[in-house]
C-alpha cells in the first residue's frame, strides 16, 4: 500500500480553505464533505477549524466561509508554491 | 577595469541578493519547515559576500582589505553551501529523522560559519595558508554546489518540463560559470575570465529576480486586472 506523504500544518490550513471555497460554489458546506476531501479525521479537522477560526481565516455564520484575510492566505499560499515550483523545489502537493 | 566599476558591480550583486532575500524567504514562512531556510540564508549570505568584496575594493588599508577578503570567501562558500543543503532536503519526506537532519546540518553549517570569522578576527594562534590557494580550493566547492543545485533544478524540470521552471537551473548555471570565471582569473589573471565572472553572477541573480517577479508580482497584477 502506497504510503501518504505527510502534510504539514500550512497545507492543511490551505487545503481546508480551498475545499471550503470550491464548496461554497456549490452551495451548503457540509463538514463531513470538508472531512472526505482533505483526509483529515473529523476530531482533528475541528481542531483544525478552530484555529482557523481563531486566526480570522473563515466565519462560521450560517456556515463555514473564507474571509477576506482567508481569501488574502490562499492566493499567497498558492503563489508561493508556484515560487517553490518555478525554483525547483520539491514540496508535496 | 578600475576599482569604482568593481565596487558599483559588487554593490549592485549585494543589493539584488538582499532584494531576493525578502522573495526567498516566503518558502519557509508559509510551510515554518526548517528545511527549506537555507534559500534566503543562502542569498543573504550570497549579498554579504559581495559586500565584504565591495569593501575590501574601496579600502586602502591592506589589513583591513585582507580581512574582508577571507571573510567574503567563507560567506560565499556558506551561501552555497546554505542553498545546497536546502536543496538536498527538499527532495525529503516530511518525518521527524528529517527535520532533525537539517536542523544538525543547518546548525552545524552557522557554527562553523561563526569560528570561520573568529578564525579572521582573533589574534593569529596558526598561521592562516596562503589566501589565493584557499580561495582556489573555495571556488571549486563552490562550482560543486552550485552544479548539484543546477543538476537538480534541471532534473525537476525534465520530470515535468514545463516552461517556467527552465528559469532556476539557468540561474544556477550562470552562478556556477561565474564561479568557475572566477576561478580562472585566480589561476591566470586573465580580463575576459574577470568580466564573465561579474557578468556571468549578474545575470544569473537577474535570472532568479525574474523568477521572483512572475511569481509574485506578476501574479497580482494580473489578478488585479
Amino acid at each position: 500500500m502506497k504510503k501518504l506523504a505527510r502534510r504539514d500544518k500550512m497545507k492543511i490550513y490551505h487545503d481546508i480553505l480551498s475545499t471550503i471555497q470550491d464548496e461554497a460554489k456549490r452551495g451548503t458546506i457540509v463538514l463531513t464533505r470538508i472531512q472526505q476531501k482533505t483526509n483529515v479525521p473529523f476530531d482533528r479537522l475541528k481542531t483544525y477549524l478552530t484555529e482557523i477560526r481563531e486566526l480570522g481565516l473563515i466565519q462560521d455564520e450560517p456556515s463555514p466561509k473564507l474571509t477576506e484575510k482567508g481569501k488574502q492566505f490562499l492566493g499567497e499560499y498558492e503563489k508561493v508554491l508556484d515560487f517553490m515550483k518555478r525554483m525547483g523545489l520539491t514540496y508535496q502537493k | 577595469m578600475n576599482n569604482v566599476a568593481l565596487i558599483l558591480a559588487e554593490i549592485v550583486s549585494a543589493a539584488l541578493s538582499f532584494i531576493l532575500v525578502r522573495f526567498m524567504i516566503k518558502p519557509y514562512q508559509y510551510t515554518r519547515e526548517s528545511r527549506y531556510i537555507g534559500l534566503p540564508l543562502g542569498f543573504a549570505f550570497l549579498g554579504i559576500s559581495y559586500l565584504f568584496m565591495g569593501f575590501a575594493l574601496s579600502s586602502d588599508n591592506i589589513n583591513f582589505v585582507e580581512d574582508m577578503k577571507w571573510l567574503q570567501l567563507f560567506t560565499q562558500a556558506y551561501a552555497f553551501a546554505f542553498l545546497a543543503t536546502t536543496y538536498y532536503f527538499s527532495k525529503q519526506t516530511l518525518e521527524q529523522k528529517t527535520r532533525l537532519s537539517s536542523h544538525f546540518i543547518f546548525s552545524a553549517l552557522i557554527v562553523g560559519l561563526i569560528i570561520s570569522c573568529l578564525i579572521v578576527f582573533v589574534p593569529p594562534l596558526f598561521a592562516l595558508p596562503s589566501y589565493k590557494a584557499v580561495d582556489e580550493y573555495f571556488k571549486v566547492f563552490n562550482i560543486i554546489f552550485a552544479s548539484y543545485i543546477a543538476l537538480w533544478t534541471l532534473r525537476s524540470h525534465a520530470l515535468k518540463p514545463e516552461p517556467k521552471t527552465i528559469w532556476a537551473p539557468l540561474g544556477y548555471f550562470l552562478l556556477a560559470f561565474g564561479q568557475y570565471c572566477s576561478l580562472i582569473w585566480s589561476l591566470d589573471s586573465s580580463f575576459s575570465a574577470f568580466v564573465s565572472a561579474h557578468n556571468f553572477r549578474l545575470a544569473g541573480l537577474l535570472v532568479f529576480l525574474f523568477v521572483s517577479y512572475k511569481a509574485f508580482a506578476a501574479h497580482t497584477m494580473s489578478n488585479k486586472k
